[in-house]
């Protein structure tokens, strides 16, 4: 994304309005907009920290800059007149160039600077530092140029300013006098001009909110009514402070060895490998888990966590009713009061598992409005949570929701990751080719990747439901057809029509029948690190059949979409690569669905 | 929105009324700001509706499903605003969930808002801490963004918001949803008059209010009272004319 810099700043409410500018700059040479260095380092201190700080100079001794670069401090030099290179090599910051643009021979030029970054302009009118005039952007197209060290300024404004980046693609745009209004800097005309060279409005959250804690690139954020703000951030500072606190990750490794069962197995599947004869076949057995599924490491987490913070009431939501149930268990061992949000309709299809969180002494309320299903039970947990907020903590079942909920249950789930890679490095002596995982709202695949995206590697696969298949109305395939949105406290990527109504999911497995995908994937999917596929109903069930017979292990159905997706992925890898298989979670839950549609079996 | 602030200079209550616009079908848009003004509301907020309404209790999710069965959009309301054949003459302001705006486009949305003679906007999922996206935009059509606040909401942030607030302050009187109470908690009126201290534009007390005995209990504490879930189901129901002791028991001279 193209970087901003506000140049020729003097008042505190102009750098201010800048915020979600990524450089500032001083001009120190002479104009109506030079400050003092001492002017400039008041300035500066009210400039965020990751703020880049460059100062304007035109002619000035060595002495004179770095005394400038030392006081303020600069990040960065600018300069506009005839300095030597003896000079720019001498500068210890990053120095920018800059070049009057007026033939193609001047463009000649920016190549054989020696400075980090060029800049370009019209001819100046005045005094030398640019004139406040457009010059032919066209005459940086089609020439031998690195845009990457690219800046463009000269007459740009709010209105010129997207035109430009999408001509000379540059890596930052600099602008003056195109945010003033008679002769001063002008504060909405800053923050436009920002938003319009950051793109839509919500590119602008891009790595850059005036909070950039909480976003995955553009995803994330916290975009919940006001009364549960607090809630909100409280659990935001406890979660920062637990994280950090050696006792609560010892009691919440505690809890998952000595009850949960861990460490699960990373199992190699000889037969399924010799069936489909392709790379080395390994399953991560989060279906080994005490109440069957990988929710529960999210579970404890987050359980103790609202006991720390003094919360001993907590509302869920669940689709399958595997979250539910985990969180039900998590209630009764530590005696918390559990209300559980579930849909009619899955209600219906997971029958057993509402039997068993009210055997724990759970109260499963029935959601009835919308579809029935987990988008309608976050609704309503939601709305609970902000009818009781001041004594009940939202213990959310996937990586979604506002922030720090996509963080602190990626955090809880990476053990899954964590052990695989301890794992496969004892069994084989290196990282697994690839790996594959269901994504519903995306926790247990975010908690297998997590500890792996670094391993560029390692090809990391998300398998989500394309129910019916893509082209028809029913499937949850949200990367597949989904775009950017806000939903449940996140921007992330829905499910919705052109009026920006979210849509209904719909997937045989309850767990992924859910129109969005938590922001960390949707961030992952942008930029290509995790690659997402779509699995039918019919390719599931199937895969829950193979591997049943060939290993003797029942999927849960959710699970079985990154089955049915890894047999996809194996055929076009060797015998000598290694395949790794999420199994989030056993099939006992499912085994309604599985006699019905299998009926006839044999 | 200057009206409100001389409204209150006056000592006068503002009685803001919200409706869910095309709820009964888009028509009734027109219809129902019609009656409204002539019995003498001081502004009103035309909801769009919204597939997942988090911060609305069970009358106006309601009323959105009907007007979302209606074929309602975000888009049409502001059309069927702009084409309106009577003189709006009190404040109208728009309130959203963020994600229709998002799918509109937050520019062109307050580029057709203001042409649909909106004077504000509300955003109940948009915290102030992300208001950038949506302000500047706003800003450039002279469009207030009205912030909330709540019981919830801690003394310093308050401060902060309130140093900016524009137009009027939507103080949410419960901890919860939007829908009809019995009764307000008794820490309401602690709050609205904090609120009411701070605040440089009118504060307007809303969620639960809906009857004549809350109006009571917080006259003294704010500058104005927000109906909704009563309106909208006295619309629906075709009763409308049993609001309007409300309405007169807000806006009639009170002698002190
Ligand atoms: C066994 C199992 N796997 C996967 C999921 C999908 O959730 P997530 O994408 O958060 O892992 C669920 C959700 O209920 C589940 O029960």
């Amino acid at each position: 994304m193209t970087r901003v810099k506000i140049c020729g700043l003097m008042e505190e409410q102009h750098v201010k309005a800048a915020s979600q500018a990524d450089a500032i700059g001083f001009v120190f040479a002479p104009s109506k907009r030079r400050v003092s260095i001492e002017r400039a380092q008041e300035l500066s201190r009210l400039a965020n920290n990751d703020m880049q700080r460059i100062g304007v100079f035109v002619n000035a001794s060595y002495e004179e800059i770095e005394k400038a670069v030392k006081a303020v401090p600069l990040t960065m030099v600018q300069l506009h007149g005839d300095e030597p290179d003896e000079l720019i090599q001498r500068i210890e910051v990053p120095v920018i160039q800059a070049f009057s643009i007026r033939t193609p021979d001047d463009v000649e030029k920016l190549n054989n600077s020696i400075a980090d970054y060029i800049l370009v302009d019209a001819p100046g009118t005045d005094y030398r530092g640019g004139s406040g005039h457009v010059f032919d952007w066209s005459l940086l197209e089609n020439v031998n140029l690195d845009h990457s060290r690219l800046i463009l300024a000269g007459g740009l404004n709010r209105d010129n300013v997207r035109a430009a980046i999408s001509q000379t693609a540059p890596f930052m745009v600099d602008v003056s006098s195109g945010v003033e209004t008679d002769g001063r800097k002008d504060e909405a005309k800053i923050q436009q001009f920002i938003l319009q060279a950051k793109g839509d409005s919500m590119e602008r959250t891009q790595e850059k909110t005036i909070d950039p804690v909480g976003f995955f690139g553009r995803y994330g954020g916290q975009f919940v009514p006001e009364t549960l703000m607090k809630a909100v951030k409280e659990l935001e500072a406890a979660y920062e402070d637990a994280k950090n606190d050696d006792e609560f990750q010892k009691e919440y490794h505690h809890y998952l060895s000595e009850y949960v069962g861990r460490e699960q197995p990373l199992t190699f599947a000889a037969r399924m490998t010799e069936a489909w004869g392709g790379p080395k076949i390994y399953l991560k057995r989060e279906d080994l888990n005490h109440t069957g599924a990988h929710k529960v490491n999210n579970a404890i987490g987050q359980a103790l966590l609202a006991q720390r913070m003094g919360k001993r009431k907590i509302v869920a939501e669940t689709g399958a009713g595997q979250h539910g149930v985990a969180t039900a268990t998590i209630c009764a061992l530590f005696d918390l009061d559990c209300v559980v949000f579930m849909g009619e309709e899955d209600i219906k299809r997971q029958q057993l598992n509402v039997f068993r969180m009210k055997l724990l002494g759970a109260r499963v309320e029935s959601v009835t409005k919308g579809s029935g299903t987990l988008k309608d039970a976050v609704n309503e947990a939601l709305r609970y949570w902000v009818t009781n907020v001041e004594d009940t903590h939202y213990l959310i079942g996937s990586a979604l929701g506002p922030h720090p909920f996509p963080t602190m249950v990626r955090d809880f789930q990476s053990v899954i990751g964590k052990e695989t890679k301890r794992q496969i490095l004892d069994k084989e002596g290196r990282l697994p080719d690839a790996i594959v995982a269901c994504v519903g709202g995306g926790s247990n695949a975010i908690g297998m990747f997590h500890p792996f995206v670094d391993d560029e590697k390692v090809r990391l696969i998300g398998a989500e439901a394309a129910g019916e298949g893509v082209d028809t109305e029913r499937h949850a395939a949200t990367l597949t057809k989904g775009s950017e949105g806000v939903l449940h406290g996140a921007m992330m990527k829905i499910l919705q029509d052109d009026a920006g109504q979210v849509q209904e999911a719909h997937s045989i497995s309850a767990g992924l029948d859910y129109p969005g995908i938590g922001p960390e994937h949707a961030h992952l999917a942008d930029n290509g690190r995790v690659t997402y596929e779509a699995i039918t109903d019919d390719e599931a069930l199937a895969s829950v059949i193979e591997m049943s017979r060939l290993e003797g292990i029942i999927p849960a159905l959710e699970s079985a979409h990154a089955i049915a997706q890894a047999k996809k992925q194996a055929q076009s890898m060797t015998a000598d690569e290694l395949l790794v298989i999420c199994v989030s979670g056993r099939g006992d839950k499912d085994m309604a669905t599985y006699a019905e549609k299998l009926e006839g079996l044999s | 929105m200057k009206r409100l602030a001389e409204l209150k200079q006056a000592g006068h209550k503002a009685f803001v009324a919200y409706i869910m616009a095309g709820d009964g079908g888009i028509k009734k848009l027109g219809e129902q700001i019609q009656y409204l003004q002539e019995r003498g509301v001081t502004a009103i907020e035309v909801g769009i509706p919204f597939s997942d309404p988090v911060a609305d209790g069970p009358t106006i999710e309601a009323a959105g499903n009907r007007a979302l069965d209606e074929g309602i959009t975000l888009e049409k309301v502001l059309d069927e605003m702009q084409r309106f054949d009577f003189e709006v003459k009190v404040p109208l302001v728009i309130m959203t969930y963020l994600n229709p705006v998002i799918r509109f486009g937050a520019e062109r949305f307050t580029q057709e808002a203001k042409k649909a003679g909106a004077s504000g906007v509300i955003i109940p999922d948009l915290p102030f801490e992300h208001r950038q996206l949506i302000e500047p935009f706003a800003k450039q059509q002279e469009l207030v963004l009205i912030q909330l606040v709540t019981l919830t909401t801690i003394d310093s942030r308050l401060e902060e918001i309130l140093k900016e607030a524009q137009g009027f302050v939507y103080a949410v009187t419960v901890t919860g949803i939007t829908g009809s109470r019995d009764e307000l908690a008794e820490e309401v009126g602690a709050f609205t008059r904090k609120v009411r201290e701070l605040s440089p534009v009118p504060v307007y007390a809303g969620f639960g209010i809906s009857k004549e005995s809350h109006v009571d209990m917080l006259r003294d504490d704010v500058d104005g009272f927000i109906v909704g879930s009563a309106i909208v189901q006295a619309f629906h129901e075709g009763r409308i004319e049993d609001i309007e002791p409300l309405i007169d028991a807000v806006t009639a001279p009170h002698s002190v």
